[in-house]
């Protein structure tokens, strides 16, 4: 059975300056383990959404309950033990000499004992792959790592939820590739993992729920492969599916309707043993 | 490309910053005709950037390191001509919009340039409003540059290079930090500034689907040296030379190889890479299937 | 969350001053700070109050004008209660009355209300040029009477800067406290500063490989997009505007009577009520401002 991590009941949210409406009435429920994609534009309202999740905006209507706390009674501090989120640009976060000694930051803060701080940081150095750069300072490390290090420092605080903004943007598709990978194994290890992303590839195969916004609106919760169906309502977002996605909708010998994912889905719907798979 | 003129020459341009030991770009030689479109394609730290910042001067002129070789842009050896110079033949974007801008209007971040070049006012006027139309930001002039979207950004740093009358256009990853509607566009200007205007467009981008459709000719850097150069079909086509140092195919290339490897279909070496290609090619393949 | 936005910048207006070239304001505006160091006098300090209040009502700047005015005027305050029982004053002083365990002097109270009146007359009329001209005009003119076109870019992107740097710094603040940082002490200061200042490095590194590449720096004439002209009035009122100001300045320095420290005399009573109005003024907006940022 999954627990819910986090609850928005009627969540509503609007600027103090120029009385801007960022959010309306959104009802959202999210559980543990999943793998969520937040879509939209800049504008949309998804980065003000997020922000509620962690208690850096508090809601101006409705309620956002996180692991049972509302958000509204809690410093974002008090939630940083059970929200994680990861900036989209690691520079805003990144402060320290080395890395390990960004990485003790977090877990300091939340007040642990130096063992308990230092079991952690061995953790994620080895979650992360870090082993050659402990010593190095964040800045002279290659983008692409530095992100990194920014994710680790973060998990560290061993939050249930992770929210990652943009995590794979700027990134080449070794480095792609690897975010895809521990965005799984979070899952694996019981944390729910929440993308603000564009990534199409991420979202078609890394993500198993997607939350579109739009004009400060929830337009559409369901899987990648439902949203990408919906061509009506890809083309209102301005996102391109994968390219896979528009072949298989575009040539019919895939099957009617068919929505693919990943080249996998493609390869295996023209295998001949393969009974087609439905849509 | 026989009858067109080359307007960029790299002869063994080897280029290592300083305080670093490896070459950052090691003997490349290159030429670029006037009017491609071109996308640099590499992993982070391959060289793009380092290749880009060499065809107006900004390597060797204002970056500390050692260089080797000439690059010659429009007759004009970038070691001789001060950046400020080359401005007038080839224009750079970068990947961060923001970090591009500096001025209180839309209008006085295009002028700023012409300022420098002497323009006399009236001609500024005319200048800018046409800058600003071909990207698409005609009225914006008043506009704050900071309060501008991502995409706004980037196509007002394309518009305050084009305000120079560049004959080249080099934009590096201008993607990156924008949303989609800021993707689609800044890939619609540069492919209207490449096919309506006739101008020289090179960038870098990891977005292999959609340079598939939009360059001419894709260059393949890996550690600071050419390993790949030639049409979208032949570079793409290298399908294992790509995966081993670590790059995606469009997935269009993708499936075909794997449709060829698993022995579902035959390919005579060369793979679709665009959407429109690929559902022509499972057509005449598959049938239309059902 | 954007942190406090700096509430002195233009307003956008129409009025007369705001169609005046940039330079009068700008002569006038120091024309008036120089009066106001020169002398004491409360009641020319208090024309010259008077006067730049009548062109905030004709640049109908009112509203912006006193939101400044709203931090400044109860910052100012201390300065009544500090001059009164400290006065930067020659000795002797002559004391008025007891104030709890301090005596107020008559030369502090004296120096207090100049000071005040000395501080709004002069930061008037500056506001009133700032809010009425647009930076890159006052800069273009600037330029056009000899200020070097480099010095005017570095003050252009610096005004530019100030408000983005803010905003990096909400953003890093928003950052570490995600990861939780306690939002003041020791502890705080580097993990949201260093952010800020390496991004601004590497934001004005980039910058400058970008403006090069867009021929900043070119050598030989430059010419300026905004245009800014003297017209008749405006060489008309920036020379009466500074002869007037410095006849006035000439007539202060020269005329000792103008000198009112031993003359204008404060009753006990009239100088405990200005103490203690000056002192709760500004305990109380003090506390305002404190849980404001408490709050935040």
């Amino acid at each position: 059975m999954p627990e819910e991590k986090i609850v928005c009941q009627n969540l509503g949210h609007v600027y103090p300056r120029g009385k801007i409406v960022a959010l309306e009435n959104i009802n959202l429920t999210i559980c543990s383990q999943e793998i969520i994609g937040i879509i939209g534009q800049n504008g949309s309202g998804k980065t003000t959404l997020v922000k509620h999740f962690n208690g850096l905006l508090k809601p101006t209507s409705g309620k956002v309950i996180v692991e049972g706390n509302d958000t509204a009674k809690k410093k974002v501090q008090e939630l940083a033990a059970h929200v994680g989120y990861v900036f989209q640009n690691p520079n805003h976060q990144l402060f320290a000499k080395t890395v390990e000694h960004e990485l003790e930051f977090g877990p300091t803060n939340l007040g642990l004992s130096k063992e308990e701080v230092q079991e952690r940081r061995e953790k994620a150095i080895e979650f992360f792959g870090l082993q050659d750069l402990r010593l190095s300072h964040p800045y002279r490390i290659s983008f692409p790592l530095r992100k990194l290090v920014s994710m680790a420092a973060v998990y560290t605080m061993r939050p249930a939820v992770f929210i990652l903004d943009e995590p794979t943007t700027g990134q080449d598709n070794i480095t792609t590739r690897t975010v895809y990978r521990l965005i799984e194994r979070l899952r694996e290890e019981g944390s729910t993992v929440i993308c603000v992303a564009h990534d199409m590839i991420l979202l078609a195969e890394v993500v198993d729920r997607m939350i579109v916004m739009r004009n400060s609106h929830l337009i559409a919760d369901a899987s990648p492969r439902e949203v990408f169906a919906d061509t009506e309502l890809m083309h209102s977002t301005h996102i391109t599916p994968p390219q896979i996605t528009s072949i298989g909708l575009r040539w019919p010998g895939f099957g009617q309707k068919k929505v693919l994912l990943s080249v996998d889905e493609a390869v295996t719907a023209l295998t001949p043993s393969n009974p087609p798979v439905n849509s | 490309m026989e009858d067109k003129k080359p307007i960029i020459e790299l002869k063994d341009v080897t280029f290592t910053y300083a305080s670093t030991e490896t070459p950052a770009l090691k003997n490349i030689n290159l030429t670029i005709y006037e009017g491609e479109y071109v996308a640099l394609m590499g992993l982070n730290g391959a060289g793009k950037t380092t290749l880009q910042l060499t065809l107006n001067g900004v390597i060797p002129n204002m970056m500390m390191g050692d260089f080797e070789g000439t690059v010659v842009v429009s007759g004009m050896d970038t070691e001789e001509y001060p950046v400020r110079e080359m401005a007038k033949v080839i224009g750079l974007v970068f990947d961060n919009p923001e970090f591009q801008l500096s001025q209180m209007s839309v209008a006085e971040e295009i002028a700023l340039g012409l300022e420098n070049l002497g323009t006399p006012p009236a001609e500024m006027h005319r200048i800018i409003a046409e800058s600003l139309e071909i990207v698409g930001l005609a009225g914006f002039e008043d506009r704050s540059p900071f309060g501008l979207s991502g995409g706004q950004q980037q196509r007002l740093s394309i518009a305050s290079a084009l305000a120079m009358k560049p004959r080249i256009v080099v934009m590096d990853e201008p993607t990156s930090n924008v949303d989609p509607i800021g993707k689609e566009e800044i890939f619609a200007v540069a492919a209207q500034l490449n096919r309506e205007r006739g101008m020289t467009v090179i960038m870098a981008e990891h977005e292999v689907e959609v340079m598939a459709a939009y360059a001419d000719r894709i260059i393949v850097l890996h550690k600071g040296e050419i390993i790949l150069n030639g049409s979208p079909h032949e570079v793409f086509s290298q399908v294992d030379t790509l995966k081993n140092i670590g790059l995606r195919v469009p997935q269009a290339t993708e499936l075909a190889y794997r449709l060829n490897q698993q022995g579902l279909a035959a390919y005579a070496g060369q793979y679709p890479a665009t959407t429109e290609e690929a559902v022509q090619d499972l057509t005449e393949k598959f049938g239309k299937g059902g | 969350m954007q942190g406090v936005a700096i509430p002195i910048s233009m307003v956008a207006g129409d009025s007369y001053i705001h169609r005046l070239n940039p330079l009068p304001k700008l002569f006038i505006a120091l024309g008036v700070l120089i009066l106001s160091f020169a002398t004491r006098n409360p009641l020319i300090l208090g024309i010259v109050f008077a006067l730049g209040l009548l062109f905030v009502t004709m640049a109908g700047i009112w509203k912006s004008y006193l939101r400044v005015v709203g931090i400044l005027f109860p910052i100012s305050l201390t300065l009544v209660v500090m001059q009164s029982i400290a006065p930067a004053f020659p000795k002797p002083w002559t004391p008025i009355t007891d104030f709890g365990p301090f005596t107020i002097y008559q030369e502090g109270i004296y120096s207090g209300v100049s000071m005040l009146a000395r501080i709004f007359s002069m930061t008037t009329f500056a506001l009133v040029m700032i809010m009425t001209t647009h930076p890159s005009d006052l800069f273009t003119a600037l330029q056009k009477i000899g200020m070097p076109y480099v010095l005017n870019f570095i003050l252009t992107m610096t005004l530019q800067l100030i408000p983005i740097l803010q905003n990096e710094f909400a953003i890093v603040l928003s950052a570490q406290k995600s990861r939780g940082m306690k939002g003041s002490g020791f502890g705080a200061v580097l993990p949201s500063m260093v952010p800020v200042f390496v991004g601004a490095i590497e934001r004005v590194q980039q910058l400058s490989i970008s403006l090069e590449s867009r021929a900043f720096g070119s050598t030989g004439v430059k010419t300026s997009f905004r245009n800014v002209t003297m017209a008749f009035k405006d060489y008309f009122i920036l020379i009466f505007g500074v002869l007037a100001s410095l006849g006035v300045t000439a007539w202060v320095l020269l005329d000792k009577s103008l000198d009112w420290s031993r003359t204008m005399v404060f009753p006990p009573a009239l100088a405990i009520i200005i103490v203690a109005l000056a002192a709760i003024g500004f305990v109380v907006f003090f506390v305002l401002a404190l849980s404001y940022v408490l709050r935040a």
